[in-house]
């Protein structure tokens, strides 16, 4: 009978069935003479050690001159007056984006880099924390959470969904309480989407940081090849294939860091600073949610005013809920007629915007011939049944009204 | 309108005069093979037995249930909730409807009373069995809350809680309900979210254990090891309380799937009323053919016999087709006048849940008077107890026809349980040997959680979940080895000891999951291989409406297989072998196919004497076309399918040359003599192993390698070796464990095979005996009878190895 080794190799690479890559050597020990160089060289940090186990933190300073394309440091130094529209707070403030070994979650999914920014002064400062050993884990996240020691605020780009619950996982895995509890958090994946999300693109911060500021990364390593890195080097000790995948996690948080600037910028000046459609109707969202109905009304109306036509269309519905919900009808009921009358109105937005002004010139105007009007063209176009019935019923007390027999809904309609 | 509710006396009155009718008043009369009903049996009557709450029962509890009309336990209720608070894990295996759920509820609440922090986690097979227990516990935790103000919050957790509601659950269950497949690939590899839950968790409830047999008690195990491991982190030591149907090993089972001591409680405390259970099987119409009479007419017929008397009824039939038809059927004989509500019900898989909750109600209340049932209804729904249950078919296993009989059965007065026999071999076997059936322990359940296959990926699942040690052991085999094996996968990786705070270092180094992949994400719990077929259907569009496993996908799943759904016929137009896809159509016909396929195996290494280690390679050559209802074979196709291959175990009997030889036929005489044999073996062997059809795989050969030989139609070799040999073999990757226990049955198998066979009243063999005329020649019932003969009287009375 075959061996147990040879019997697992045979359940594990079935005859036939797909090999999987060949393995990197993972002969050569670490720290020996001949081994690979002390990944503290290579990667530009220092070790740091805590009952025996060694991990490494990277320091690097960002100077007021230093720019990424059209934007600069000194360009982005908090305090920012309407941070708090984002959900942030002007206290410290911390850029967190981490390098883990996969995208799953789970308690086997670990962050093997915790990359920190934080204005300083004049300067931006990052700091790297990196998991260069298993068995410090535990060490490095307590050197984390003293980072986050008096932190009022954190800032993640899809860290909502990602990189808090997977480092929340990490903390309790090792027992220990997660130092972002009871800390603001700002996820600007959400923002940033509703503001400089172009059809068709993901709304990644490489993409941002060449469309915003003329950023053009060099040799940057893509995402999906981030894991099997950071393996080659738990096997090997050979740090160098990471060089590239610390400058990545810098560029990322460097980024983020202006990204959440322009934001908050955007934010204080108003629409007029805004330089698209997008980024306009983007901002008007922001203020909407915030309850800032006449900046929302503003931003709306600057974003119809220019741009592309799909923005200018979500522009005049947005301006209309809002201007209705502010009781100001009048300005309400233009932007209506113009939603219907741009070419690219879809017919739900028609009908629903056939059925306001009905709505408006029947119980307002008191027009109540328009408001016939209104109400068929918005029989006319597709609506669920409970809306159609609820339209039939507007008509008929209509024609109540306006004291004469109804035409059948057919002759009406065309 | 409802009958009056009679007195017990007058409904027992009944029911006798119906077991009168049917036996033709003899009910005490010995068995009858040959007559229609086979054998009748009286089982007494019971008293209930109870005892005290035991010491140690929260007071609130016991107030609570007094309060609900319980003043004490039955004295199996008792002696389990004993063992439970004294930490011992205990498996309950008394019959359906004497209060089980009881025994785990109580000492679960009983200490979550007493420390709110505790935790307590149910295991059910299915969704719908935690949905039932939800509505018992939340009844018991709204009594405790408005009698002693105790917040105990209840929660199903499984692939159907919205994802939104999972965070308040992880914080406020103190009892979780869950399914295996759920601790597996949702609750485990997070479980950091829950360590709440780890660090107080007191108790694991296993209901219907059971159902964890074969692949799924297998995973199961590692399941629970993986479980051992996570509770081992977070300081909790948990006791298991698991209830069974009636197998012949329960504490067994219960020990190899959770690797622990356990007590056993089978002594029932509760009340039981007379009961009746009968063997029917319908006459033979054609002798020649051994063709019966339809077991479903046969069935609408005894079914009526007790409706017509107002008695309650539950029917089992055997699949969702025969379920509907059977209900059409009693709703023609005996539908309420229209516009009143349905007195006869179905009830199967598909049906909403909203119905099934009216359903089961209706049965509570008697407003249902007969429902026809899947084996949906065999596990724990609450139905409350009925006067009769009719089973359209063998259920199987003898553990699944007592848990339907027990469907009926009323604490203080008389019910009946009735088996109508299909033409199928096992239920023949059964049905003519009743005492095979009454006198017998019921089948063991076997599990190999050692099965390589198995374990390699729940190691997976356990080094994602928490890195293993140096010294660290997990289950039978040298989990270090595995792990060097997967580090040579790139897997795993080995790294020094672990910083796990200031106090603790053993100093073991650890191996750390070095892999972006989600493992518990292909690993599923249901099969050996996350291999599968999917089943397109193109009437309409491209609709995916089915899966397969990848074993049976090329025998199911050929093209014109016709595939069957709930009733509804599709023809498979194209098989497309690398995508794993079917693509399929809907048709009207009155047949279905079976595939015909060859397998070859050779034996790699010989155990002992006649089981061991084989490789197995099977290829669909064709396919017949079945008459529905009659069984005729009406046409046939070749095909040509790549072949599958596996590596697993195999039991084989050898017939020896001197056997052959003494045959005086002529040799395909003698070939279907042995074909025959393998067919009765084959079917005797899935009775005696409890084991569903698919889990083992016959085939004839001489197991060494390269004798190509040309083949029937049927698959078989044209010509036999000289010491042909009938391979047994377990039909999952690595073996699951079916062999090695054939071999030591092996005598039985045989005396069993004799019994079928010759007690078959077909002249030249039948779908009951050594498979049908037309398969196989005029001669095999009698060649396969010699050869048996000729083995057991020679010296060999033990298998021979080469």
């Amino acid at each position: 009978m075959s061996s147990l080794a040879d019997r697992l190799r045979g359940v594990l690479a079935p005859a036939g069935g797909p090999k999987g890559p060949p393995l990197h050597d993972v002969q050569h020990r670490r720290g020996g003479p001949s081994g690979p160089p002390d990944p503290a060289e290579i990667l530009g940090g220092e070790w740091r050690e805590s009952r025996g186990r060694k991990f490494l933190v990277v320091d690097r300073k960002y100077s007021p001159g230093y720019r990424h394309g059209r934007v600069s440091v000194a360009d982005c130094l908090p305090p920012w007056a309407r941070f708090e529209l984002l959900g942030g707070t002007n206290g410290q403030t911390l850029f967190l984006d981490l390098e883990t070994t996969g995208l799953a979650g789970g308690a086997g999914t670990y962050a093997f880099l915790v990359g920190c920014g934080w204005f300083d002064g004049g300067v931006f400062r990052l700091r790297q924390f990196f998991l260069a050993d298993f068995g410090a884990e535990r060490a490095l996240l307590e050197a984390v959470g003293e980072l986050a020691g008096n932190l009022a605020c954190i800032v993640t780009y899809n860290g909502k969904t990602f990189d808090l619950p997977l480092l929340e996982t990490r903390f309790s895995l090792q027992r220990m309480a997660t130092p972002f509890a009871e800390v603001a958090h700002v996820d600007m994946l959400h923002p940033a989407r509703r503001m400089w999300r172009e059809e068709e693109v993901e709304c990644r911060l490489t993409y941002l940081e060449q469309a915003l500021y003329g950023h053009e990364r060099e040799s940057d390593v893509p995402g999906f090849e981030i894991p099997s890195r950071y393996f080659q080097y738990v096997r090997s000790g050979d740090a160098r294939p990471l060089q590239a995948v610390f400058e990545h996690n810098r560029l990322d948080i460097v980024s983020l860091a202006m990204l959440t600037a322009r934001a908050a910028q955007l934010l204080e000046e108003g629409p007029s600073a805004a330089a698209a459609g997008r980024e306009a109707f983007g901002l008007g969202r922001l203020y909407e949610r915030a309850g800032l109905m006449d900046d929302a009304v503003a931003s709306y109306r600057r974003a119809a005013g220019g741009g592309a036509v799909s923005v200018r269309v979500e522009a005049l519905r947005a301006s209309a809920i809002v201007l209705r919900r502010l009781r100001r009808y009048g300005e309400a009921a233009a932007a209506w007629r113009d939603l219907l009358a741009s070419p690219q109105c879809s017919p739900a937005y028609a009908r629903e915007a056939s059925e306001a002004l009905a709505v408006h010139h029947e119980h307002r105007v008191r027009d109540l011939d328009m408001a016939r009007n209104f109400a068929v063209q918005s029989l006319s176009l597709q609506g669920t049944s409970a809306r159609q019935q609820a339209t039939r019923h507007r008509l008929a007390r209509l024609d109540r009204k306006l004291g004469c027999t109804p035409p059948p809904p057919s002759a009406a309609l065309f | 309108m409802l009958p009056a509710k009679r007195t017990d006396a007058a409904h027992d009155q009944t029911l006798q005069s119906v077991v009168d009718r049917l036996t033709g008043g003899f009910p005490d009369r010995p068995d009858s093979p040959e007559a229609w009903v086979t054998a009748v049996r009286r089982l007494a009557p019971r008293a209930a037995e109870y005892a005290p709450f035991p010491e140690g029962l929260d007071e609130r509890l016991g107030r609570m249930l007094v309060g609900r009309g319980i003043e004490q336990f039955y004295t199996h209720q008792a002696a389990a909730v004993g063992h439970t608070l004294a930490g011992r894990n205990v498996v309950i295996t008394t019959p359906t409807a004497s209060g089980k759920t009881l025994c785990y509820n109580a000492p679960v609440l009983s200490a979550i009373l007493k420390d709110p922090s505790a935790r307590a986690l149910y295991l059910f097979p299915t969704k719908a069995l935690a949905q039932d227990q939800l509505a018992e516990l939340h009844d018991l935790a709204n009594r405790l809350l408005q009698s002693s103000e105790a917040q105990i919050g209840v929660f199903t957790y499984d692939g159907d809680t919205p994802q939104d509601a999972r965070r308040s659950i992880r914080g406020r269950a103190h009892v979780v309900l869950s399914n295996p497949d759920m601790i597996h690939s949702g609750i485990l590899p997070h479980h950091p979210r829950w360590a709440k839950l780890f660090e107080n968790l007191r108790y694991v409830v296993i209901d219907e254990l059971h159902a964890y047999r074969g692949v799924f008690g297998s995973h199961l195990t590692n399941v629970l090891r993986r479980l051992a491991r996570i509770c081992r982190h977070y300081g909790s030591n948990p006791t298991f309380i698991c209830s069974s149907a009636t197998i012949a090993n329960p504490r067994e089972l219960a020990e190899s799937l959770v690797e622990q001591p356990f007590e056993l409680v089978s002594d029932s405390g509760a009340p039981r009323g007379e009961k009746f259970f009968l063997f029917v099987n319908p006459p033979v119409v054609n002798q020649q053919l051994g063709i019966r009479r339809s077991y479903l007419a046969e069935t609408r017929r005894i079914a009526a016999e007790f409706l017509k008397r107002q008695l309650q009824l539950i029917v089992f039939a055997q699949s969702r087709l025969t379920t509907e038809i059977l209900t059409t059927y009693l709703k023609d004989d005996f539908g309420g006048h229209p516009g009143t509500s349905e007195q006869i019900r179905g009830y199967r898989g598909g049906y909403l849940p909203q119905r099934r909750r009216e359903i089961e109600k209706g049965l509570r209340e008697g407003t249902v008077r007969a429902v026809v049932s899947t084996n949906a209804l065999e596990l724990g729904v609450d139905i409350g107890a009925l006067d009769v249950c009719v089973m359209a078919g063998y259920p199987g296993t003898i553990a699944a026809t007592w848990q339907r009989a027990g469907r009926a059965g009323r604490r203080s007065s008389r019910s009946a349980a009735v088996l109508v026999a299909s033409s199928a071999p096992l239920d023949q076997f059964v049905v003519r040997n009743p005492s095979y059936f009454f006198d017998s322990p019921p089948e063991h359940a076997l599990i190999n959680p050692d099965n390589l296959h198995i374990l390699v990926d729940h190691v997976k699942c356990a080094a994602f979940e928490l890195p293993f040690t140096t010294t660290e052991q997990y289950g039978r085999h040298n989990v270090q080895e595995v792990l060097s094996i997967l580090e040579e996968s790139g897997f795993v990786h080995r790294t020094g000891p672990v910083d796990a705070g200031p106090e603790e270092d053993n100093g073991d180094g650890t191996w750390q999951w070095t892999n972006e992949s989600y493992p518990a994400d292909a690993v599923s719990l249901r099969s050996i291989s996350s291999d599968n077929f999917v089943v397109v259907d193109t009437t309409n569009g491209a609709d995916v409406i089915g899966e397969t496993s990848f074993t049976s996908g090329p025998p199911t799943l050929h093209e014109k297989a016709i595939y069957i759904i709930e009733g509804t016929l599709y023809q498979v137009e194209k098989l497309d072998f690398d995508g794993r896809k079917a693509y399929v159509r809907q048709i009207e016909c009155d047949y279905y196919t079976d595939a015909i396929t060859y397998t070859k195996v050779t034996v790699l290494e010989t155990f002992e004497r006649s089981h061991g280690e084989v490789h197995v390679s099977s290829r669909v050559v064709g396919f017949k076309k079945i008459k529905f209802y009659t069984n005729e074979n009406v046409g046939s196709g070749e095909l040509d399918l790549p072949e599958q291959q596996m590596h697993t175990t195999a039991y084989w009997l050898t017939v020896p040359k001197r056997v052959m030889a003494a045959l005086p036929y002529a040799p395909d005489d003698r070939r279907d003599g042995v074909v025959g044999l393998s067919f009765a073996m084959r079917q005797v062997a899935q009775l005696l192993l409890m084991c569903d059809r698919q889990d083992i795989g016959i085939s004839i050969g001489s197991g060494e390698q390269g004798d190509e030989t040309d083949l029937t139609r049927m698959g078989v070799p044209a010509k036999l070796s000289e010491e042909p040999r009938i391979f047994i073999n377990d039909n999952y990757p690595g073996g699951i464990g079916f062999s090695e226990p054939l071999f030591q049955m092996h005598e039985n198998l045989l005396a069993r095979t004799r019994e079928l066979i010759a007690a078959c009243e077909c002249q030249h063999g039948c779908p009951g005996c050594v498979g049908p005329v037309g398969n196989i020649g005029p001669l095999a019932k009698l060649v396969a009878l010699r050869i048996l003969d000729l083995i057991a009287a020679g010296t060999a009375a033990l298998p021979v190895s080469a």
